[in-house]
Protein backbone atom coordinates (compact mmCIF):
# COMPACT_ATOMS: atom_id res chain seq x y z
CA UNK A 1 0.00 0.00 0.00
CA UNK A 2 1.14 3.27 -1.05
CA UNK A 3 2.47 5.68 2.33
CA UNK A 4 0.50 8.09 2.43
CA UNK A 5 2.06 11.89 1.65
CA UNK A 6 1.80 13.94 5.01
CA UNK A 7 2.30 17.70 5.54
CA UNK A 8 3.15 18.70 9.41
CA UNK A 9 1.75 22.63 9.49
CA UNK A 10 3.93 23.72 12.56
CA UNK A 11 6.64 21.42 12.32
CA UNK A 12 9.62 24.16 12.97
CA UNK A 13 7.81 24.34 16.40
CA UNK A 14 7.79 22.22 19.64
CA UNK A 15 4.91 19.83 19.02
CA UNK A 16 6.19 20.10 15.46
CA UNK A 17 9.53 19.08 15.71
CA UNK A 18 8.87 15.90 17.72
CA UNK A 19 5.73 15.32 15.28
CA UNK A 20 8.37 14.96 12.45
CA UNK A 21 10.71 12.87 13.89
CA UNK A 22 7.71 10.70 14.98
CA UNK A 23 6.65 10.28 11.33
CA UNK A 24 10.54 9.75 10.16
CA UNK A 25 10.81 6.85 12.68
CA UNK A 26 7.87 5.54 11.19
CA UNK A 27 9.72 5.62 8.29
CA UNK A 28 7.59 8.64 6.54
CA UNK A 29 9.05 11.98 5.35
CA UNK A 30 6.67 14.55 5.97
CA UNK A 31 6.32 17.82 4.34
CA UNK A 32 7.58 20.24 6.97
CA UNK A 33 5.33 23.44 6.53
CA UNK A 34 7.23 26.71 8.20
CA UNK A 35 6.31 30.17 7.91
CA UNK A 36 8.41 32.49 6.06
CA UNK A 37 10.47 33.51 8.89
CA UNK A 38 10.01 30.64 11.22
CA UNK A 39 13.09 29.34 13.12
CA UNK A 40 14.04 26.10 10.69
CA UNK A 41 17.15 25.19 12.94
CA UNK A 42 15.60 21.73 14.44
CA UNK A 43 14.06 20.63 11.10
CA UNK A 44 17.60 21.54 9.02
CA UNK A 45 19.39 18.02 8.32
CA UNK A 46 16.30 15.74 9.37
CA UNK A 47 16.15 14.83 5.41
CA UNK A 48 12.28 15.97 5.52
CA UNK A 49 11.46 18.67 2.84
CA UNK A 50 10.43 22.39 3.90
CA UNK A 51 7.56 24.00 2.39
CA UNK A 52 6.42 27.39 3.64
CA UNK A 53 3.03 27.45 4.68
CA UNK A 54 2.20 31.19 4.93
CA UNK A 55 -1.71 31.35 6.40
CA UNK A 56 -1.94 34.92 5.40
CA UNK A 57 -1.22 33.69 1.23
CA UNK A 58 -3.33 30.99 0.90
CA UNK A 59 -1.69 30.08 -2.35
CA UNK A 60 1.42 29.03 -0.43
CA UNK A 61 -0.93 26.16 1.62
CA UNK A 62 -2.38 25.46 -1.27
CA UNK A 63 0.97 24.80 -3.31
CA UNK A 64 2.16 23.00 0.15
CA UNK A 65 -1.01 20.72 0.35
CA UNK A 66 -1.05 19.70 -3.23
CA UNK A 67 -1.43 15.32 -3.66
CA UNK A 68 -1.22 15.39 0.17
CA UNK A 69 -2.94 12.65 1.84
CA UNK A 70 -3.40 14.17 5.30
CA UNK A 71 -2.56 17.61 6.84
CA UNK A 72 -1.52 18.09 10.56
CA UNK A 73 -2.27 21.09 11.62
CA UNK A 74 0.29 21.80 14.68
CA UNK A 75 0.13 25.66 14.39
CA UNK A 76 -2.83 26.70 15.63
CA UNK A 77 -2.88 30.42 16.84
CA UNK A 78 -1.04 30.36 19.93
CA UNK A 79 -1.21 33.86 21.87
CA UNK A 80 1.51 35.19 24.03
CA UNK A 81 -0.73 36.93 26.03
CA UNK A 82 -4.50 36.71 27.11
CA UNK A 83 -5.17 40.12 27.05
CA UNK A 84 -6.74 40.31 23.82
CA UNK A 85 -9.71 37.55 23.26
CA UNK A 86 -11.39 38.89 20.60
CA UNK A 87 -8.46 39.34 18.39
CA UNK A 88 -7.09 36.45 19.45
CA UNK A 89 -10.01 34.00 18.24
CA UNK A 90 -10.75 36.39 15.32
CA UNK A 91 -6.94 35.63 14.29
CA UNK A 92 -7.50 32.00 15.45
CA UNK A 93 -10.71 31.29 13.31
CA UNK A 94 -9.27 33.02 9.99
CA UNK A 95 -6.20 31.28 9.93
CA UNK A 96 -7.57 28.10 10.25
CA UNK A 97 -10.28 28.61 7.99
CA UNK A 98 -7.47 29.71 5.15
CA UNK A 99 -6.11 25.84 6.05
CA UNK A 100 -9.52 24.07 5.28
CA UNK A 101 -10.12 26.35 2.19
CA UNK A 102 -6.60 25.24 0.78
CA UNK A 103 -6.97 21.51 2.43
CA UNK A 104 -10.73 21.49 0.49
CA UNK A 105 -8.92 22.93 -2.59
CA UNK A 106 -6.48 21.07 -2.72
CA UNK A 107 -8.58 18.01 -2.45
CA UNK A 108 -6.78 16.67 0.61
CA UNK A 109 -9.35 14.05 2.27
CA UNK A 110 -7.79 14.84 6.18
CA UNK A 111 -7.22 16.80 8.62
CA UNK A 112 -5.85 16.28 11.80
CA UNK A 113 -6.14 19.31 14.37
CA UNK A 114 -3.85 20.06 17.57
CA UNK A 115 -6.18 20.90 19.97
CA UNK A 116 -5.82 20.86 23.75
CA UNK A 117 -7.44 19.34 26.65
CA UNK A 118 -8.83 23.22 27.31
CA UNK A 119 -11.48 22.04 25.37
CA UNK A 120 -12.70 18.79 27.44
CA UNK A 121 -15.40 19.90 29.78
CA UNK A 122 -15.72 18.81 33.13
CA UNK A 123 -17.59 16.03 34.31
CA UNK A 124 -19.30 15.85 38.03
CA UNK A 125 -18.63 11.89 38.70
CA UNK A 126 -16.36 10.60 36.42
CA UNK A 127 -13.06 11.13 34.22
CA UNK A 128 -14.21 13.47 31.49
CA UNK A 129 -13.61 11.72 27.71
CA UNK A 130 -13.60 12.42 24.05
CA UNK A 131 -17.40 12.96 24.17
CA UNK A 132 -17.02 15.87 26.51
CA UNK A 133 -16.24 19.26 24.92
CA UNK A 134 -18.07 22.56 26.29
CA UNK A 135 -21.38 23.14 25.14
CA UNK A 136 -20.62 27.11 24.89
CA UNK A 137 -17.37 28.69 25.25
CA UNK A 138 -15.81 29.03 28.28
CA UNK A 139 -15.74 32.47 29.46
CA UNK A 140 -12.95 32.11 32.05
CA UNK A 141 -9.61 32.84 29.63
CA UNK A 142 -8.50 33.83 26.10
CA UNK A 143 -6.86 30.68 25.86
CA UNK A 144 -10.07 28.27 26.21
CA UNK A 145 -12.21 30.36 24.46
CA UNK A 146 -9.75 30.14 21.30
CA UNK A 147 -9.32 26.55 21.44
CA UNK A 148 -12.73 25.88 22.16
CA UNK A 149 -13.99 28.33 19.21
CA UNK A 150 -10.96 26.13 16.45
CA UNK A 151 -12.77 23.04 17.70
CA UNK A 152 -16.58 24.55 17.26
CA UNK A 153 -15.66 25.43 14.19
CA UNK A 154 -14.26 21.70 12.92
CA UNK A 155 -17.38 20.37 14.16
CA UNK A 156 -19.18 22.31 11.83
CA UNK A 157 -16.57 20.79 8.55
CA UNK A 158 -18.26 19.10 5.97
CA UNK A 159 -15.78 19.34 3.31
CA UNK A 160 -13.05 16.78 4.31
CA UNK A 161 -12.43 14.39 6.99
CA UNK A 162 -11.06 15.72 10.73
CA UNK A 163 -9.35 13.99 13.30
CA UNK A 164 -8.82 16.43 16.05
CA UNK A 165 -6.25 15.34 19.21
CA UNK A 166 -6.51 17.06 22.44
CA UNK A 167 -3.27 16.36 24.33
CA UNK A 168 -2.60 17.77 28.28
CA UNK A 169 0.44 19.87 29.46
CA UNK A 170 3.47 18.76 26.86
CA UNK A 171 6.47 18.39 28.02
CA UNK A 172 10.14 17.41 26.58
CA UNK A 173 12.76 18.05 24.28
CA UNK A 174 12.71 20.68 21.59
CA UNK A 175 10.27 23.20 23.17
CA UNK A 176 12.91 25.96 22.14
CA UNK A 177 10.04 28.86 22.50
CA UNK A 178 9.65 27.92 25.89
CA UNK A 179 6.06 27.17 26.82
CA UNK A 180 5.34 24.25 29.30
CA UNK A 181 8.42 24.12 30.29
CA UNK A 182 8.87 27.39 31.62
CA UNK A 183 7.40 25.68 34.75
CA UNK A 184 11.46 23.84 34.63
CA UNK A 185 13.25 26.45 33.65
CA UNK A 186 11.89 28.84 36.59
CA UNK A 187 11.87 25.90 39.14
CA UNK A 188 15.81 24.48 37.60
CA UNK A 189 16.95 28.22 38.03
CA UNK A 190 15.75 28.56 41.40
CA UNK A 191 12.83 30.95 40.98
CA UNK A 192 9.70 28.39 41.73
CA UNK A 193 6.79 30.29 39.98
CA UNK A 194 3.68 31.44 41.25
CA UNK A 195 1.29 29.45 40.59
CA UNK A 196 -2.49 28.56 41.63
CA UNK A 197 -4.74 25.82 43.51
CA UNK A 198 -5.16 22.97 40.70
CA UNK A 199 -4.34 19.92 38.54
CA UNK A 200 -1.25 19.64 35.83
CA UNK A 201 -2.18 16.59 33.82
CA UNK A 202 1.36 16.15 31.35
CA UNK A 203 2.28 14.03 28.26
CA UNK A 204 5.41 13.79 26.56
CA UNK A 205 5.50 15.70 23.37
CA UNK A 206 6.99 12.96 22.04
CA UNK A 207 3.91 10.60 22.64
CA UNK A 208 2.64 13.32 21.28
CA UNK A 209 4.10 12.92 17.94
CA UNK A 210 3.21 9.26 18.05
CA UNK A 211 -0.02 9.76 18.58
CA UNK A 212 -0.49 12.36 15.66
CA UNK A 213 1.45 9.51 13.08
CA UNK A 214 -1.26 7.08 14.39
CA UNK A 215 -3.96 9.38 13.53
CA UNK A 216 -2.46 10.37 10.24
CA UNK A 217 -2.50 6.81 9.24
CA UNK A 218 -5.11 5.01 10.41
CA UNK A 219 -7.67 3.94 7.97
CA UNK A 220 -10.21 4.97 10.66
CA UNK A 221 -9.55 7.33 13.43
CA UNK A 222 -11.43 8.09 15.84
CA UNK A 223 -12.78 11.94 15.90
CA UNK A 224 -11.60 12.95 18.99
CA UNK A 225 -8.36 11.87 20.77
CA UNK A 226 -7.24 13.13 24.54
CA UNK A 227 -3.69 12.50 25.21
CA UNK A 228 -2.72 12.59 28.56
CA UNK A 229 -0.83 10.66 31.04
CA UNK A 230 -0.52 11.64 34.59
CA UNK A 231 -2.48 14.18 36.53
CA UNK A 232 -1.04 16.00 39.59
CA UNK A 233 -1.64 18.40 42.05
CA UNK A 234 -0.15 21.65 40.91
CA UNK A 235 1.73 22.41 43.69
CA UNK A 236 3.06 18.69 44.87
CA UNK A 237 4.58 18.59 40.95
CA UNK A 238 6.31 22.08 41.99
CA UNK A 239 7.69 20.43 44.84
CA UNK A 240 8.49 17.49 43.74
CA UNK A 241 10.68 20.14 40.33
CA UNK A 242 12.27 21.44 43.77
CA UNK A 243 13.64 18.20 44.84
CA UNK A 244 14.83 17.18 41.17
CA UNK A 245 16.77 20.59 40.58
CA UNK A 246 17.64 20.88 44.17
CA UNK A 247 15.84 24.35 44.18
CA UNK A 248 13.97 26.06 46.28
CA UNK A 249 9.97 24.75 47.29
CA UNK A 250 7.62 26.75 45.41
CA UNK A 251 5.58 29.44 47.03
CA UNK A 252 2.26 28.24 48.41
CA UNK A 253 -0.63 27.77 46.04
CA UNK A 254 -2.70 30.63 45.33
CA UNK A 255 -6.33 30.91 45.16
CA UNK A 256 -8.05 30.82 41.69
CA UNK A 257 -8.63 34.69 41.71
CA UNK A 258 -5.51 36.17 43.49
CA UNK A 259 -3.78 33.77 40.71
CA UNK A 260 -6.12 35.26 37.68
CA UNK A 261 -5.61 38.98 38.92
CA UNK A 262 -1.36 38.08 39.42
CA UNK A 263 -1.22 36.79 36.43
CA UNK A 264 -3.23 39.76 34.39
CA UNK A 265 -0.72 42.43 36.28
CA UNK A 266 2.12 40.66 34.72
CA UNK A 267 1.24 39.86 31.51
CA UNK A 268 0.23 43.48 31.12
CA UNK A 269 3.82 44.53 32.99
CA UNK A 270 5.55 41.79 30.03
CA UNK A 271 3.57 43.66 27.02
CA UNK A 272 5.39 46.87 27.82
CA UNK A 273 8.79 46.01 28.73
CA UNK A 274 8.83 43.08 26.28
CA UNK A 275 9.58 40.40 28.80
CA UNK A 276 7.56 36.91 29.68
CA UNK A 277 4.88 36.56 32.58
CA UNK A 278 6.47 34.77 35.74
CA UNK A 279 2.31 33.86 35.45
CA UNK A 280 1.29 33.40 32.36
CA UNK A 281 -2.67 33.42 32.49
CA UNK A 282 -3.34 30.87 30.21
CA UNK A 283 -2.01 28.33 32.67
CA UNK A 284 -3.67 29.82 35.72
CA UNK A 285 -6.87 28.82 33.63
CA UNK A 286 -5.36 25.39 32.24
CA UNK A 287 -4.44 24.46 35.64
CA UNK A 288 -7.91 25.80 38.14
CA UNK A 289 -9.79 24.39 35.27
CA UNK A 290 -8.22 21.01 34.70
CA UNK A 291 -10.35 17.61 34.67
CA UNK A 292 -10.16 14.66 34.97
CA UNK A 293 -8.87 13.02 31.88
CA UNK A 294 -10.07 9.37 30.52
CA UNK A 295 -7.57 8.71 28.20
CA UNK A 296 -8.29 4.91 27.77
CA UNK A 297 -9.52 5.83 24.21
CA UNK A 298 -5.70 6.60 23.47
CA UNK A 299 -4.13 3.59 24.96
CA UNK A 300 -6.90 1.14 23.44
CA UNK A 301 -5.42 2.03 20.37
CA UNK A 302 -2.00 1.22 21.28
CA UNK A 303 -0.70 4.50 22.01
CA UNK A 304 1.56 3.95 25.47
CA UNK A 305 3.01 7.10 27.46
CA UNK A 306 6.56 7.80 28.98
CA UNK A 307 6.55 7.87 32.44
CA UNK A 308 7.33 11.75 33.44
CA UNK A 309 10.88 10.46 34.76
CA UNK A 310 11.12 9.51 30.82
CA UNK A 311 9.97 13.06 29.67
CA UNK A 312 12.16 14.90 32.64
CA UNK A 313 15.49 12.94 31.86
CA UNK A 314 14.90 13.75 27.55
CA UNK A 315 14.32 17.55 29.09
CA UNK A 316 17.18 17.71 31.12
CA UNK A 317 19.28 16.69 28.55
CA UNK A 318 17.93 18.88 25.78
CA UNK A 319 17.80 21.88 28.27
CA UNK A 320 21.53 21.10 28.93
CA UNK A 321 22.73 21.74 25.19
CA UNK A 322 20.03 24.71 24.88
CA UNK A 323 21.74 26.22 27.89
CA UNK A 324 18.34 27.06 29.36
CA UNK A 325 19.50 24.69 32.14
CA UNK A 326 23.21 25.65 33.83
CA UNK A 327 23.62 22.96 35.22
CA UNK A 328 23.03 18.87 35.54
CA UNK A 329 20.68 18.11 38.26
CA UNK A 330 22.11 17.04 41.78
CA UNK A 331 23.10 12.81 41.24
CA UNK A 332 20.91 12.29 44.50
CA UNK A 333 17.75 14.51 43.74
CA UNK A 334 13.93 13.09 42.90
CA UNK B 1 32.49 36.07 0.64
CA UNK B 2 34.92 38.34 2.38
CA UNK B 3 34.25 39.43 5.96
CA UNK B 4 32.81 42.71 5.11
CA UNK B 5 30.23 41.27 2.78
CA UNK B 6 29.24 38.54 5.68
CA UNK B 7 29.22 41.58 8.20
CA UNK B 8 26.43 43.48 6.44
CA UNK B 9 24.50 40.93 5.27
CA UNK B 10 24.06 39.53 8.61
CA UNK B 11 23.20 42.93 9.66
CA UNK B 12 20.65 43.54 7.15
CA UNK B 13 18.97 40.32 8.47
CA UNK B 14 19.15 41.89 12.06
CA UNK B 15 17.65 44.87 10.76
CA UNK B 16 14.92 43.25 8.73
CA UNK B 17 13.72 42.10 12.55
CA UNK B 18 14.85 44.75 14.79
CA UNK B 19 13.74 48.34 14.88
CA UNK B 20 17.73 49.00 15.00
CA UNK B 21 18.73 50.37 11.51
CA UNK B 22 21.45 48.62 9.53
CA UNK B 23 24.33 52.02 9.84
CA UNK B 24 23.62 51.97 13.96
CA UNK B 25 24.58 47.98 14.39
CA UNK B 26 27.33 47.57 16.45
CA UNK B 27 29.17 44.29 16.28
CA UNK B 28 28.90 44.83 20.44
CA UNK B 29 25.67 44.93 20.76
CA UNK B 30 23.54 42.77 22.52
CA UNK B 31 20.50 40.93 20.86
CA UNK B 32 17.98 41.40 23.25
CA UNK B 33 19.01 44.58 24.95
CA UNK B 34 20.15 46.62 22.21
CA UNK B 35 18.75 45.10 19.34
CA UNK B 36 15.49 44.20 20.96
CA UNK B 37 14.96 40.54 19.96
CA UNK B 38 13.68 38.30 22.46
CA UNK B 39 14.90 34.60 22.56
CA UNK B 40 12.36 34.13 19.94
CA UNK B 41 13.50 36.47 17.57
CA UNK B 42 16.55 35.69 18.12
CA UNK B 43 16.34 32.23 16.98
CA UNK B 44 14.84 32.91 13.87
CA UNK B 45 17.57 35.41 12.87
CA UNK B 46 19.72 32.32 13.54
CA UNK B 47 17.70 30.54 11.48
CA UNK B 48 17.44 32.98 8.42
CA UNK B 49 20.90 33.72 8.22
CA UNK B 50 21.68 29.37 8.08
CA UNK B 51 18.98 29.18 5.20
CA UNK B 52 20.63 32.12 3.21
CA UNK B 53 24.25 31.00 3.97
CA UNK B 54 22.78 27.26 3.56
CA UNK B 55 25.04 26.37 6.55
CA UNK B 56 24.30 23.34 9.08
CA UNK B 57 24.00 24.87 12.74
CA UNK B 58 22.55 23.14 15.37
CA UNK B 59 19.97 24.68 17.47
CA UNK B 60 21.75 24.03 20.41
CA UNK B 61 24.39 25.85 19.34
CA UNK B 62 22.47 29.07 17.79
CA UNK B 63 20.78 29.08 21.44
CA UNK B 64 24.00 30.36 22.94
CA UNK B 65 24.37 32.92 20.88
CA UNK B 66 23.24 36.18 22.70
CA UNK B 67 25.49 39.20 20.67
CA UNK B 68 26.24 40.86 16.78
CA UNK B 69 29.94 39.33 17.08
CA UNK B 70 28.80 35.88 18.05
CA UNK B 71 26.25 35.87 15.28
CA UNK B 72 29.06 36.82 13.17
CA UNK B 73 31.41 34.52 14.54
CA UNK B 74 29.10 31.28 14.22
CA UNK B 75 28.27 32.51 10.62
CA UNK B 76 32.50 32.79 9.98
CA UNK B 77 33.11 29.71 12.06
CA UNK B 78 30.11 27.54 10.10
CA UNK B 79 31.93 29.36 6.33
CA UNK B 80 34.78 27.81 7.19
CA UNK B 81 33.65 24.26 7.85
CA UNK B 82 31.56 24.12 5.11
CA UNK B 83 34.11 25.02 2.39
CA UNK B 84 36.40 22.43 4.50
CA UNK B 85 33.93 19.57 3.65
CA UNK B 86 33.41 20.97 0.24
CA UNK B 87 37.50 21.19 -0.21
CA UNK B 88 38.13 17.52 0.96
Amino acid sequence: MKSPEVVVLGAGGFLGLNTVRAFLDAGLKPRCGRRPRGNVLGLRGLGAPLVVTDFTQPETLREAFRGADVVVHAAAHYPRFSTEPQETIARGLAELEAVLDAAVASKVPRLVFVSSTATVAPRDAAPSNEGDLFAVCPEWGTYHALKWNLEHRLRDEGRLEVVVACPAACLGPFDWKVGTSALLVATARGVPPPHPRGYITTVDARDVGQALVLLATSSAPPERLILANEAFDAHELLVMLAARYGAPPPPRALEAEAARVLADEQEHEAQKTGGRAALARELVDLIVHSPRLDASRSRSLGLTYRPLSDTLDAWDSWALRMGLLQRPRPEKSA
Amino acid sequence: MTDDILTQRIFKMMAQLSVVRVPDIKMEHRLREDLGLDSVCSMELLSMLAEELDLDVPMEEAAQVTTVAGTVEMARRHLALKQAAAAS
